[in-house]
């Protein structure tokens, strides 16, 4: 009876009179057919989707086949390896943005291949080699007149060189009052979410502003040093001898998140060999003479100290760092005419840096908060002061081009910091409130930017919020997270623009997970940090396995 | 009515009434705490809780206590089996989870256990002022290959009224290369793909709660191996493996004096109820602990919600691994099992290659400092095959015990979870959503 009245509603609403009268004793059987079918097949499905999920869950082939049999061949052994691709795209069409030749949608399109080897010698000796592949074809895959990086940085593509292949190759020789680790190796120093004190190792910063924290690990660039920690109670002392010297690595010409800021247009600058290679500037500059730290002079070598103490509910840390600039700096070495217009005379090379830095963190639990009870909190502040930091000064080489006698930099201090705030909400939800600073002292506007300062203005803001929570109904194997990261300066750019990332992540079983992630930049001016990147906002997908 | 109708229908009834006496009075192990039997009321007091010390709420009478011992003192003793031993040692500890759906995730992190304050045993973390550490942990992850490197230093503190801090939590991620301070987990909130709160792995503290002896009981089954699961392969101290048929495990390990005839165990049950004035929003309304009436053992511990309705249940094997410790003082639970009744998750942990460890000074100053998983230097070298590494291997769901102690037990599981419950029992392991049984 419910039924037919149910179809009467609906053959009157659609205004189908005849609705019912059609509605035959054989067009019942089939409706009725076709919804217990449909049961049959939705129960079906989810059937075989569980029977799948089961099979899953513990398919691991590299496990299996690779590291397990070695190990048990090799005793002292232990491989882990790691397959991960992160492929983003662009949601906007194709065009160009600023100087760029935006004819491309793929962002990256990377496979990369990690294997890690731990030997243990003896119980105080380990040797570790961790191996890298990489692999990006966005260069290839496109037909894109945009993406050129390659002709002068093969590594961009995919690496060939040991350097990169060999990505860290160390001996650990531990006891219990100290450790020795001498090899290539990546150091991680400080507490935060972002780089302050994490100051040792140079960046590859090929993703630009799209570079995340959760990066870091893949994209730090290792170095040669011998790192050795003594500890004196519950103080630990830290010190680094680094006599390898590598530069921060960026997004240069002819790849995809180069900076629509930079002339000259891609449809120039990929045909000019001696722009790409860096021998000659933008704006027609020569650089005659560059230069890195040499290996083979101690002079030359970086040296670390670090001293972290517990103290209570607090634990905190010093350190120094005597340092180079990872990025170098243009000098000015000459003035030159061509065709009656004056042009500069270059030297690039690292400056030196003093970095003291310093780190805190605090635990704690609120107690009688409305609504939640308890909260669990932890607060952690980290800063570094950088001493002696380089700045390109445009009135030194507006000068020079006059004919002053100016090297074109201005030396001057810049402070990076930030306080975090993370509680531990219901249902497993972490909250991050993390606002972070960057001031330059005696900044001016024609300052162009140097290591640690906010970028085009005299101090900035960042108050970074993260949010992230699993969900209980899929046992904790889906969670969303957001990220938005709004940049304040001041006193002459206001806001310049945030950065939002929403990713969805899926834990398809303990070595298999995936994810979507959605980064949209808004706000500020076109020649701002984020505003700059308008019209990048992309979406990627992910996944990693790791046997 | 005839009286030979009146017989007909009288007959029947006495016989079924007759029938269902003697197969209720075969199959009831429980009693009321007016039932409970003079010769248990030797261990248990029905009174108390008694006198207060000058904190205030801590009871006059000084742990461990003697007996009888009322529900408060119960508690109190529970604090000494919590789910990682209280004296120093070392161990690998398994765990895993599987979904209803039969998606399986198993871990093993390798535990050094360090007490602060005292031998073993929970006196540090009765008599410590608040904010005291009691214990330290640190533990090593090995497995699965997204965990390999990871570690975490547990600083366990006493809590107070004004110290509501219970841990002080820093983790080491390999791919942030970084020791950092993390918010300890909240008390009642389940880890990520797991029964197990936070409160399950770190033992309550008596005095926030309120103490009841319900009644007694007998257990006969804790955790249960599947049929398909026959021989379980397990570790010893220094790593020596040997083979152990699952059937043969017994409750309370071989050496437990105190087994009854039918090799059951004689247990208290006890309820312990949030007092509002120290956990005011805590999410469990009701714990209800099975514990063994010698060392008052927890073998079986089920959690309500605040309406009373059934959340997880818990049940445990106890073995004395520590025979330095007097009194059964030195059990602890190498195998325990969780079921959210419902999400239909169940959980298993179990505790291999237990080894006691007495840690040299500079081995205390060094190993439980946070700084030092910086080192990443796994010194504990145990291992473990007791991985599961199957799902339809995994640990049956616990027994229900329905009808048990009524008053305090609200037991509706829906549909769906009590057919796969009987699907299992039929079966003798678990039967998952969707599948079809050969």
């Amino acid at each position: 009876m419910l039924f037919w009245q149910l179809i009467d509603e609906e053959a009157h609403l659609l205004g189908f009179r005849f609705f019912r009268q059609r509605l035959t004793g054989w067009h019942l059987s089939f409706l009725l057919l076709v919804t217990f079918s449909g049961e049959v097949a939705t129960a079906s499905m989810r059937d075989r989707l569980a029977g799948f999920d089961r099979f899953l869950a513990t398919f691991d082939p590299g496990g299996r086949y690779l590291t397990r049999p070695i190990e048990r061949l090799v005793p002292g052994l232990t491989l882990n390896g790691t397959y991960t691709f992160a492929s983003d795209a662009l949601l906007s069409s194709h065009d160009n943005v600023g100087f760029r030749d935006r004819d491309y949608r793929w962002l990256q399109f990377q496979s990369l291949f990690e294997l890690e080897a731990n030997y243990q010698v003896n119980s105080n000796i380990q040797i570790t080699g961790i191996f890298h592949a990489l692999y990006d074809p966005v260069y290839a895959l496109q037909g894109s007149d945009g993406l050129y990086a390659p002709k002068e940085n093969e590594r961009l593509r995919g690496y060939e060189d040991s350097k990169d292949i060999a990505r860290e190759l160390y001996v650990s020789l531990r006891t219990l009052k100290f450790d020795l680790v001498l090899g290539k190796q990546q150091i991680a120093w400080g507490k935060m979410d972002g780089r302050f004190i994490d100051a040792i190792n140079p960046m590859d910063g090929r993703e630009s502003v799209q570079l995340e924290s959760s990066d870091y690990e893949r994209r730090r660039i290792p170095l040669w040093m011998a790192n050795l920690t003594y500890y004196v109670g519950s103080v630990s002392l830290n010190f680094l001898w680094i006599p390898g010297f590598e530069p921060d690595e960026h997004a240069t010409y002819g790849s995809p998140w180069y900076s629509p800021l930079y002339s000259p247009a891609d449809s120039v600058a990929r045909h000019n060999p001696t722009l790409l290679q860096g021998n000659v500037t933008a704006d027609g500059y020569t650089v005659d003479r560059r230069s890195k730290p040499n290996w083979n002079d101690f002079a030359e070598h970086q040296l670390a100290f670090r001293v972290d103490v517990p103290f209570g509910a607090w634990t905190a840390g010093l350190i120094y760092f005597y340092a180079w600039d990872k990025n170098p700096s243009d000098s000015i070495t000459g003035r030159f005419t061509e065709n009656g217009v004056n042009y500069l005379s270059l030297e690039r090379r690292h400056r030196r840096l003093h970095h003291f830095g310093f780190t805190a963190d605090y635990a704690g639990t609120l107690s009688s908060v409305p609504i939640v009870g308890t909260l669990p909190v932890v607060l952690r502040v980290e800063a570094l002061l950088s001493k002696g930091v380089p700045f390109a000064d445009l009135d030194e080489y507006t000068a020079a081009l006059e004919g002053a006698d100016v090297d074109g930099l201005r030396e001057t201090d810049t402070i990076k910091g930030a306080i975090a705030f993370e509680f531990a909400f219901p249902h497993n939800t972490t909250f991050i409130f993390q606002p972070s600073l960057y001031y330059t002292k005696d900044w001016k506007s024609t300052l162009g930017s140097g290591f640690g300062g906010a970028v085009g203005d005299a101090w900035a803001l960042a108050p970074v919020i993260f949010i992230k929570r699993p969900f209980r109904f899929t046992r904790d194997r889906l969670a969303i997270g957001l990220t938005l990261t709004p940049y304040l300066s001041q006193p002459t750019r206001n806001s310049q623009g945030m950065k939002t990332k929403v990713k969805v992540s899926y834990e398809f079983s303990q070595y298999l997970r995936g994810k979507i992630v959605y980064t949209n930049y808004s706000g500020g001016d076109g020649n701002d940090l984020f505003g700059g990147y308008r019209r990048y906002d992309n979406i990627g997908i992910g996944f990693i396995y790791e046997f | 009515m005839s009286s030979k109708n009146l017989e007909r229908r009288i007959v029947p009834i006495f016989l079924c009434l007759l029938i269902g006496a003697s197969v209720n009075a075969a199959e009831v192990t429980w009693k009321s705490a007016n039932e409970i039997s003079q010769e248990a009321l030797e261990r248990a007091d029905l009174k108390g809780p008694g006198p207060r010390d000058a904190t205030g709420y801590l009871p006059e009478k000084k742990y461990p206590f003697t007996s009888p011992l009322n529900a408060e003192e119960i508690g109190y003793r529970l604090m000494n089996f919590n789910h990682v031993a209280s004296w120093a040692h070392m161990l690998a500890d398994c765990y895993g989870s599987v979904t209803k759906e039969g998606y399986l995730t198993e871990g093993i992190t390798l535990g050094m256990i360090d007490n602060v304050g005292s031998e073993g045993g929970p006196e540090a973390r009765i008599y410590g002022s608040p904010g005291d550490v009691f214990q330290r942990w640190n533990y090593y992850y090995t497995y699965p290959p997204k965990s390999e490197g990871e570690q975490q230093v547990w600083h366990l503190r006493r809590t107070g009224r004004d110290e509501p801090t219970k841990l002080d939590f820093f983790v080491y991620s390999p791919s942030l290369r970084r020791v950092r301070r993390q918010p300890p987990p909240r008390r009642d909130a389940q880890f990520p793909n797991s029964v197990q709160t936070f409160d399950d792995i770190v033992g309550l503290e008596a005095w926030e709660f309120e103490w009841t002896l319900i009644g007694s009981d007998i257990l006969y089954s804790t955790v249960r191996f599947p049929s398909n699961r026959p021989m379980l392969t397990l570790a010893r101290a220094g790593g020596r493996f040997y083979e152990q048929e699952a059937s043969k495990i017994r409750m309370m390990g071989d050496d437990y004096p105190h087994y009854r005839k039918d090799d059951g165990i004689d247990t208290f049950v006890v309820t312990a109820v949030p007092r509002g004035d120290w956990l005011p929003k805590y999410r469990i309304g009701r714990v209800v602990y099975w514990v063994d009436q010698h060392y008052f053992f927890p073998l079986r511990i089920e959690t309500y919600d605040r309406e009373g309705e059934l959340l997880a249940i818990q049940v445990r094997m106890g073995e004395r691994q520590n025979p330095n410790l007097p009194d059964g003082h030195g059990y602890t639970n190498p195998h325990s099992a969780y079921w959210d009744v419902r999400l239909d998750l169940v959980t298993y942990s179990a505790h291999d290659s237990m080894a006691l460890a007495e840690w040299t000074k500079e081995e205390k100053e060094t190993l439980f400092n946070p700084d030092f998983m910086r080192r990443r230097w796994n010194r504990n070298n145990a291992k473990s095959q007791v991985l599961i590494r199957d799902p339809k291997k995994f640990h049956l769901r616990p027994e229900i015990l329905e009808g048990r102690f009524p008053t305090y037990r609200s037991i509706n599981l829906s549909p769906e979870v009590l057919a796969r419950v009987n699907a299992q029992n039929a079966a003798g392991r678990l039967v998952f959503a969707g599948e079809k049984l050969e």
